[in-house]
This record gives C-alpha cells, structure tokens and sequence, in this order.
C-alpha cells in the first residue's frame, strides 16, 4: 500500500545544510494502523508531510498504491491529496465560517462532486463519527474534541487509502484524546483504513498495530521487526 | 475512487464560487468598502459619461431636425443710428442663382403682437415670410395651403399649430376661411400647420405664431423689409467661405450682419463635448486605477490571513490553478458589486445633468453591460498578483501560520 524507499530530506542553503531525514525506509500494508513516535525535532512531520504529497524529498521514493510518486506534478499530487489521502491535525484547520457539515463536504468540492450529493454525503460522514446534531453548528460552538471528529469525518469523506494524522490528540485533554483515538480505531476497523498516525503518547501507541521510532531522521525501532 | 470528468478537472462551479466570494467579503466588509468606493467612482464617471455624450449627440441631432446640418443664418443688427437692420428680399432670393453654393435661401422678418380672433385674444408671434419657407425650415401644413406666389401683399395668413388653439374658442374654432385681426388689419386663413415643436436654432417659433406674406408686412410691422435670411447650402459647401460671401453679397449700410452656421454650431459643441468627456474619461481612468490597487489591497492581505486555509484546500486536494480561480473570482466579484453600484451612480448622475440641462433622459443600451463589466475586467487584473501570490503559498508552511 505505501513504500517509502530510502527517503532523505535536507533544509537549507548548499553551505549550510540540515539534515532532517537521513534514509527512511519503510513498507505499510494495507488496513494498517501505525504509529510513529520520536523526540521533538525527529523528522516525524517532516515524514508526513512528505508520504502526504505537500513536500518534496531531497532525495530517496514514495510508492503509494503501486505507483512511484512524482512530486514535480502538481495536478496529479492535488488528485492524489484529494481521492487517495485524508489529512488530519493537530490544529483541526477546520475553516470558522463554514458550517460542521460544509468542512466536511470541503473535499467533494475539489473531487467535483454534484452539489446536491455533497450534503448528503457529508451528513452520512458526520453520523459515523457521532456528530449529526452538530452538522449545522460553527467550528467556534464546538468543543475541540468535537472539532477533530469533524476534521476527521473531512478526512475520511472521500473514503481515502491512507490517512495521515500529525499529533491529532496533541491539543486535547487526555480523556478527549482517548475518545478521539477510541473513533480512530473505530473507524479503522469498520472502514477498513490504513492509517498513520504520529504521537507522543505512549498509552495511545499502545493501542496501534505498529509502532515506528524515529530519532534524529532515522527509524530506530520498528515493531513490525522487533 | 471517484470518477473525475476530464473537461471540469480545473474548473470550479463559478456559481458557488462566487457566493462563497461574496460572503468572503462580506466578512471582510469594512476593507471591501473602500476598494469599493474606488471602483464605484470609476465606473459612475464612464457610465455618466457615455450616456450624456449619448445624450448629447441625440439633443445635437434634434436641434437640427428642422433646419438641416447645412443651414446657414444670417441676421441683421440695427448699425448706428438706423432703427432696424435690414436685408434686401430680391438679393437674399436672388440667391439661388447667384451663388453656386445656395440650394434654397428665404427672407424673414418676426415680431411679437396681440391677434384677435373673435372674441379670443393672444400674444402670439407674427412671422413675415415668403413662400420658400416650408422648405428651409421642414413645415407641414395640415389644412388648406401655405402663402403662395399670388397672395403677393394680400391680407391672407397661415397659423401655427399652437397659435390656432390658442385663438379658437369653443364652438368657433379657428378654420379656413376664419378672420384674425391685427393691428386692425383682418387677415383670411388660408392654412394651418401641422405641429412642430420649438428648437433653440428655429428663427422664430413657428408654432406660436401667424405667419403673413412679407410683401404686405409693412402695414403691422416697423418694416417690409426681412431682417433675417435662411439659406441652405450645397452639402459640399464650405460653410465659413459661403458665409463670408453671401454677407458680402446682403451687406448694407442699415446692418451688422450676424451669421449662424449650423456646421460651426455642431463643432463647437462637439469640441465642448470632447473636452467632458476626456475630462471624465480621466476622472474615470485614474478612479478605477485607484480602486483596482484597492481591490489588490484588499486580495493581498486576505491571502495573508487565509494562509491557514489556502493550505488546508491543498492538503485537501485544490490544484495552485483552484487556488488562483477561487481568489481571481473574489476580486472578479468585489469590483463587480462595485460596478454595478457605480453603473447606478453614474445613471443618477446623468439623469440629473439631462435634468439640469433640460434634456430628455436617454439610456444607451450597451452602457448597461459596460460599465460592470470594465469594473469585473479591473478587478482581474489587480487580482491577479494577488491570486497567482496564493497559488504559489507553500502548504506546508501555510498550514503552520498563525
Ligand atoms: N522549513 C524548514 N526549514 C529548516 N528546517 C526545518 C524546516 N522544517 C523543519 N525543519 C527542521 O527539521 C527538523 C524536524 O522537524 P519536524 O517538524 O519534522 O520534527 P517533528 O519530529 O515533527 O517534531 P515535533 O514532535 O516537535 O513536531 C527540526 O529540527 C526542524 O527545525
Ligand atoms: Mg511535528
């Protein structure tokens, strides 16, 4: 499902360069649900962000289901964001003029879906995750762990392969974490998802299939091999 | 996966896009306004202007409606100590075939007086006139006939549309064959006109008046001798040339003689008009320039605040080209709202010059689409910086702005 072969990624001018992925190479089947943990500064967005299409390696491939990646097409990398990927952060970034169910419905925008079938679809995603009393409320009158849902229902509405998730419980109290994460495995399960997920909780890695380490732009544990 | 439709891969529906634009600024309204107030004055100024130029060109065109672009006036002004100005009704009707560029010329002389008929009474004008007259000044006559060559000084008269109201009474309505009294002269009515309405260049206002044959104006007027001369040239006539000619020709000791050519009348206010509408058309230029670096004002600093949200549509798969059309329409959309609120100014601001001017209100039709639509093409233009700053926003480091 998602190959990651010898990834590099380096910051900076040619004089000064950083080092932020040293060769990362790691291989996700499908229906996974993996955790990537690290100390701050790791390089574990700087993965995501990449496998997720928004930047580019320096060096190294991405293999996302069986085809090679090719970073310098923009309207490809934008079909694949939309169709095959669903993104959810930690800041939520739901847009507050927009009703719940609009910033669900956000992607079937750019998939140019019909707009009569897009509310409806939206309102089927929201009731997965819990929320169809709250489709017409503001992202402002919800709370933050009702606002992930949202944003996870928007990840999910395309009905995605692979969902990346940067730190989705990192602003929420831990017991909203822990329901925000008991919907992750959830949906997993029933959706059949494969999901990657970073966090710093070690409770809540606990609860993935896998777990990846990272520590200074390298894999330095992975579960799958241990 | 979903079915993507080749044709609309980049294309948005406008329809949606441009409400999301308009509550977009809605949002940010205050801003808005004053790129708004840029564009307004803009496009009220060239909206204002091409309907008074049309306008303009349509009151030109009536003025000349009865008398013809190649009229040619000339009057006589009392020189000296002669109480009137006079001409010589065999040079002015010689004319024709005295001068190679003179297709018709007919002597006149008007005055005011009170003409009674019946019992009625009314102060109407009273025109000696010659029997050329209807064709130099385009009149119909209604009923019965105009003064012909054989009425020579006879007491015969032809009245005016509006004059002949005004002396019929009910029961005895003004007819042919009717007397009207002036100055203790009767007069037999041998005709009456068909309307014609008054314009500014007409020698005398014909359709308030009783018109007499000139060779018999010496018994009610201070003279029998005409005191303007109508001439209507040859098309190819140089106007200014023949004038000086013809005044040469009609030049007496008794006048000064004064001549309205209605080609210089037409450049004259042609050449006022010009100078209206550069005036406007500069006013217009340097408003929508100024509206349309409000309108990239008001782009620029939403990208700025959006970043967040352009970066979340490229996490969620907008092309950089959704990104650029979407910020493209909101500038589209602003500058519209903005124009059609300037084509309504610019209207009012017409209607009020045709008002002041006393002009009828006339609307060019193509002026309508015009006006919103050079206000729309600005709005393109300035926003295009902004949308193609938008579209180039790495996501990444959108995504992390605050
Ligand atoms: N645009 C950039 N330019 C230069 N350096 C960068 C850039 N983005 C990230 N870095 C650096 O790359 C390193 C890894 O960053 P990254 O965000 O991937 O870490 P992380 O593992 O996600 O950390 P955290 O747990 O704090 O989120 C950091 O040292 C960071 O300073
Ligand atoms: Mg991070």
């Amino acid at each position: 499902m998602l190959q990651v072969f010898d990834l590099e990624k380096t910051y900076g001018s040619p004089t000064r360069s950083t080092p932020v992925l040293r060769g990362i190479s790691f291989s996700l089947e499908a229906g996974a649900f993996c955790a990537v943990l690290g100390p701050s500064g790791s390089g574990k967005s700087t993965l995501m962000n990449i496998v997720g299409l928004l930047d580019q390696p320096s060096a190294g491939a991405v293999r996302l289901d069986g085809a090679i990646v090719d970073y310098a097409a923009a309207e490809e990398t934008a079909r694949v964001r939309n169709g095959d990927l669903g993104f959810v952060f930690q800041a939520f970034n739901l847009l507050p003029r927009l009703s719940a169910w609009e910033n669900v419905a956000l992607p079937l925008l750019y998939a140019r879906t019909a707009r009569p079938d897009r509310k409806p679809l939206a309102l089927a995603m929201l009731e997965q995750v819990g929320l169809a009393d709250r489709a017409e409320h503001r992202p402002a009158e919800l709370s933050g762990g009702e606002q992930q849902r949202v944003a996870v229902a928007r990840a999910l509405i395309r009905r995605p392969k692979l969902v990346l998730a940067d730190e989705p419980t990192g602003s929420l109290d831990s017991v909203t974490a822990a329901e925000v994460m008991a919907l992750l495995r959830d949906l997993h399960r029933r959706l059949g998802v494969t999901i990657l997920m970073v966090t710093h909780d070690r409770d809540l890695a606990g609860r993935c299939d896998r777990r990846i380490e990272m520590l200074d732009g390298r894999i330095v544990h992975d579960s799958a091999f241990a | 996966m979903t079915a993507v439709c080749p044709g609309a891969a980049s294309r948005l529906a406008l329809g949606e896009t441009v409400s999301e634009a308009l509550a977009n600024l809605y949002a940010q309204r205050q801003r808005s306004a004053l790129a708004l107030l840029g564009i307004l004055i803009g496009t009220a100024s060239i909206v204002a202007m091409l309907t008074i130029g049309h306008m303009a060109q349509r009151e030109t065109l009536k003025l000349f409606r009865h008398l013809g672009v190649d009229m040619l006036q000339i009057h006589a002004m009392p020189a000296g100590n002669y109480p009137v100005g006079e001409l010589d009704r065999h040079a002015i009707e010689h004319l024709t075939a005295s001068d190679p560029d003179v297709i018709a010329a007919a002597p006149l002389t008007a005055d005011h007086d009170t003409i009674l008929a019946g019992e009625r009474q009314a102060e109407l004008g009273i025109a000696a006139v010659t029997p050329d007259l209807p064709r130099l000044m385009s009149l119909r006559v209604a009923d019965g006939r105009f003064i012909a060559p054989i009425d020579d000084g006879n007491l015969v008269a032809v009245v005016g549309d509006q004059a002949a109201r005004k002396l019929s009474a009910p029961g005895a309505p003004l007819t042919l064959g009717s007397a009207v009294r002036v100055k203790g002269y009767v007069f037999q009515v041998v005709g009456v006109l068909g309307p014609l309405p008054f314009t500014a260049l007409d020698p005398t206002d014909v359709n308030n008046a009783v018109m007499i044959p000139l060779a018999g104006a010496g018994r009610v007027m201070d003279s029998a001798k005409p005191t303007t001369a109508l001439i209507d040239l040859r098309p190819t006539a140089d106007a200014k040339t023949a004038g000086a000619r013809i005044v040469a020709r009609l030049a007496n000791p008794t006048a000064v003689l004064q001549v309205i050519s209605a080609r210089d009348l037409i450049r004259g206010l042609n050449a006022q008009k010009a100078i209206h509408s550069q005036l406007l058309t500069a006013v217009g230029a340097i408003s929508l320039l100024v509206g349309g670096i409000g309108v990239m004002n008001v782009m620029l600093m939403g990208v700025m605040e959006r970043r967040r949200e352009i970066g979340l549509r490229a996490a969620i798969g907008a092309t950089p080209r959704d990104i650029q059309l979407m910020f493209l329409i909101e500038a589209a959309t602003l500058a519209f709202v903005g124009g059609v609120a300037g084509l309504a100014a610019g209207l009012i601001a017409a209607l009020v010059t045709a008002r002041a001017s006393g002009w009828t209100f006339s609307l060019a039709p193509w002026v309508l689409p015009l006006g919103p639509g050079v206000a729309a093409l600005v709005g393109v233009a300035f926003g295009l910086y902004p949308a193609i700053k938008a579209s180039r926003l790495n996501p990444i480091e959108a995504l992390r702005a605050d």
